[in-house]
């Protein structure tokens, strides 16, 4: 053994240190499950694609292939703000503003709701033109999209209001917000699906 | 001497059976999943044999045609779903934490939701059989349309369509789960190199598990609105469209079911070679490459579905593909016994059975991703024959290895030695016996499903031998269950102490059974085999 080894140094020879604990365990649950959604998402899309694509199906005529996207760009303005305050949120909460945690995800909740209401007068439209999940594959794959988002929204919207009685109990600061972030991970896939179905369903 | 005698009541039966329902510890839910998952593991195997007293003799009536259609579904979808993948996991929920010298799992509570969701997907799966009278009788495919509400209209269906729903939820939290226990719950020094391989196994399974379901619990949610809410993704449509979200899933999930049974044989065969693990990056890389490449071979199912021939083209070179990375394994297998001192204890032997049995099924799958062959021998009991070489040769095996291996740890005593090795061979020699014969069954074109058969096609005697040889198997399995009544109720096992085997893995650190807080002191890891570590340094200490 060399005279020059030091204690210290043996000791981090015999002591390798792990990365451990940078990432919250919730936090990174929250990912995988986000991942397994995902997935759930791409068996919808490659129903809608294979269906789409199937040359043998007769698609009637009065089913909108180019649906009107003006209730939908409208939504997606929606959307884009709710998910701008939630993330206006979770900074806020990393430097432990606790007031403006509870205002962004407020706005963004109900901005949520206000989602989730077009949503069904979208829907109401659709059934009104003739056009059902019953009247084809076609409108079956078509309406799984849309409601299975929508019940993400709704579902996100949810997990924010669980965030908001935990942040008026105070339960959140910059050391502890791992929830908050899990959360906003959440709403921001739920975002991105929505881009992905508006420009698959209403334009592509 | 004074002795202050303490009161402590011992809790009654009431209290016991409430912890045990109310548990959140990784180790009793494991406990929970061996033994519901070798409940349907039992029933499965009943209605296998019915099936093949049914095939014993040409023009047998003991079920009517019907009742054949449930008894094979519920058979294949009860092994698949209730025995072999939650027993899997069940295993890695009770050796993963130990394994990692982790207390618990990271979400203890969703843990136990996820057993708990398994159980009752099992019992509402095989509910059919009860509610309406008719279990769901569409094979374990369940091919539209014949399992749309127009030709299989029971409440049986549905049920067992939801019950694999929930099948999917328990097993998507079971993924999540390991996946972050094990990345952040690792011993201090485990690196990423020093992960057991079991431990290994289970993360690339858990992988597979959470990109893999969510394709088929769609797939279910459209197929039961189908049936209850008149939508129409699979009444008018395709029947590929099901094929391919079906299979999407479930070719993915065969490796679901082989890779943590190679990881018991990766734990098992070092230790009784007395050597380490052949090639161990190299063995964790072609876990991996099987994990990646296990999603790009599903259309190999659908070789007569009539798929576009460039497709098919692919689709059959990557399951050729997949077959290197499988090879990569039984070569370091052999390579980890190759001048070892072997000891030939039951869990070696099984690992044994597993290899040989595995590498034929390995081999008829390869043939069988040939176009031109699978054309020949799609339906047919060639594919039967594979499927149960990989599945009972492979993972059954594999399990049995594991029950041997680590039972001394779960319940601290041994499990007779020589009855184990008699239920091996039993159990080998039944295993080839019933499933040779279909290979031949298969070439000589008996499809598979068919309830019963003509004397005139020369499919009697291959069909009487396997059925003699699916009995030898029950029993060699009725031999296990009474080696462990016998060494493990009955108590008349060894005590197995902390390390029967001298094994390398943290598991063995512990006493058997290990306390509900596994570890005392947190264990530090210095390579991939701590507790040969230890050994070596105790060996070298009374020379310094």
């Amino acid at each position: 053994m060399s005279a020059f080894t030091t204690p210290q140094s043996s000791i981090r020879r015999q002591l390798p240190v792990v990365r451990r604990r940078r990432y919250n365990r919730g936090l990174l649950g929250a990912v995988a499950f986000i991942a397994a959604e995902s997935m759930f998402f791409s068996g919808l899309f490659l129903a809608y694609f294979f269906l789409r694509t199937d040359t043998t199906l007769t698609v009637r005529s009065d089913q909108p292939l180019h649906p009107s996207i003006a209730l939908p760009l409208f939504n997606t303005l929606i959307l884009t703000v709710s998910v701008a305050a939630m993330a206006w949120a979770e900074r806020s909460i990393a430097r432990d503003d606790q007031r403006n945690l509870i205002v962004g995800t407020t706005v963004a909740a109900a901005l949520g709701l206000i989602f989730m209401l077009l949503q069904s007068v979208e829907f109401s439209r659709f059934v009104t033109e003739g056009f059902t999940p019953n009247s084809s594959a076609f409108g079956s794959t078509f309406f799984a999209l849309l409601i299975f988002h929508v019940l993400r929204v709704f579902a996100g919207v949810t997990f924010m209001l669980i965030v908001l009685v935990r942040a008026f109990m105070g339960q959140f600061s910059r050391h502890r917000r791992a929830a908050v972030q899990a959360c906003a991970a959440y709403w921001y896939f739920i975002f991105a699906v929505w881009l992905l179905v508006l420009a698959v369903l209403y334009r592509s | 001497m004074a002795s202050v005698s303490i009161p402590i009541e011992k809790p009654g039966m009431w209290a016991r059976v409430a912890a045990w329902l109310t548990t959140v510890d990784h180790k009793r839910i494991g406990i929970m999943y061996l033994a519901s998952s070798f409940f349907f593991f039992l029933l499965s195997g009943i209605f296998a044999l019915i099936i093949r007293l049914q095939l014993a003799q040409p023009g047998m009536e003991l079920v009517n045609q019907n009742v054949y259609n449930e008894l094979f579904t519920m058979h294949g979808t009860g092994m698949i779903f209730l025995f072999v993948i939650p027993f899997l996991v069940g295993l890695g929920n009770y050796i993963v934490p130990l394994q990692l010298g982790a207390r618990d799992m990271a979400f203890p509570r969703i843990n136990a939701l996820g057993f708990w969701l398994l159980l009752f997907a099992g019992l509402v799966m095989e509910g059919g059989f009860l509610i309406g009278g008719t279990a769901s009788n569409a094979a374990w495919t369940a091919y539209v349309p014949l399992s749309t509400r127009q030709f299989s209209p029971q409440v049986g269906m549905d049920i067992w369509l939801f019950g694999i729903v929930l099948v999917g939820i328990s097993s998507t939290l079971g993924a999540v789960n390991f996946l972050v226990t094990i990345y952040t719950m690792r011993a201090p020094g485990m690196t990423l190199w020093r992960i057991p391989f079991f431990t290994w196994t289970i993360i690339v399974t858990a992988a597979m598990i959470l990109l893999a379901t969510p394709v088929l619990t769609a797939a279910l949610i459209m197929l039961i609105s189908d049936r209850n809410f008149n939508t129409q993704f699979f009444t008018t449509a395709n029947p590929r469209l099901w094929q391919n979200m079906f299979w999407f899933y479930s070719h993915p999930a065969v490796y679901i079911m082989i890779l943590p049974a190679m990881g018991v044989l990766s734990e098992v065969i070092p230790v009784f070679s007395r050597k380490p693990l052949f090639g161990w990056k190299a063995m964790v890389l072609s876990t991996i490459l099987i994990g990646v490449l296990g999603f790009t071979t599903w259309v190999h199912h659908m070789f007569v579905s009539g798929v576009d021939p460039l497709v098919e083209r692919f689709f059959m070179f990557t399951t050729m593909v997949i077959a290197v990375p499988t090879g990569v394994k039984i070569f370091s297998w052999i390579a980890t016994m190759w001048k070892g001192s072997l000891n030939l204890k039951t869990p070696l032997l099984m690992c044994l059975g597993f290899i040989s049995t595995f590498v034929i099924g390995g081999i008829s799958g390869v043939m069988q991703g040939a176009i031109p062959i699978d054309m020949q021998v799609h339906n047919t009991y060639w594919v039967v024959a594979h499927f149960h070489y990989v599945l009972f040769g492979g993972s059954v095996f594999g399990i049995f290895a594991g029950m041997y291996y680590w039972l001394p740890k779960i319940t601290g005593r041994m499990l007779n030695d020589k009855l184990g090795k008699f239920h091996f061979a039993l159990m080998w020699i039944g295993f080839n016996t019933a499933f040779f014969p279909m290979h031949i069954l298969g070439l000589e074109g008996m499809p598979r499903r068919i309830a019963t058969y003509a004397a005139d096609r020369g499919w009697d005697l291959p069909n009487l031998i396997a059925t003699i040889g699916a009995f030898m198997i029950a029993a060699s399995v009725l031999l296990f269950m009474i080696n462990y009544v016998v060494s493990i109720v009955a108590r008349r096992g060894e005590v197995a102490g902390d390390d029967p085997w001298e094994a390398n893995t943290l598991e063995w650190a512990t006493s058997s059974p290990p306390p509900v807080y596994n570890f005392a002191r947190t264990p530090v890891v210095e390579s991939e085999r701590p507790l040969y570590d230890q050994r070596m340094a105790a060996q070298a200490k009374p020379q310094a």
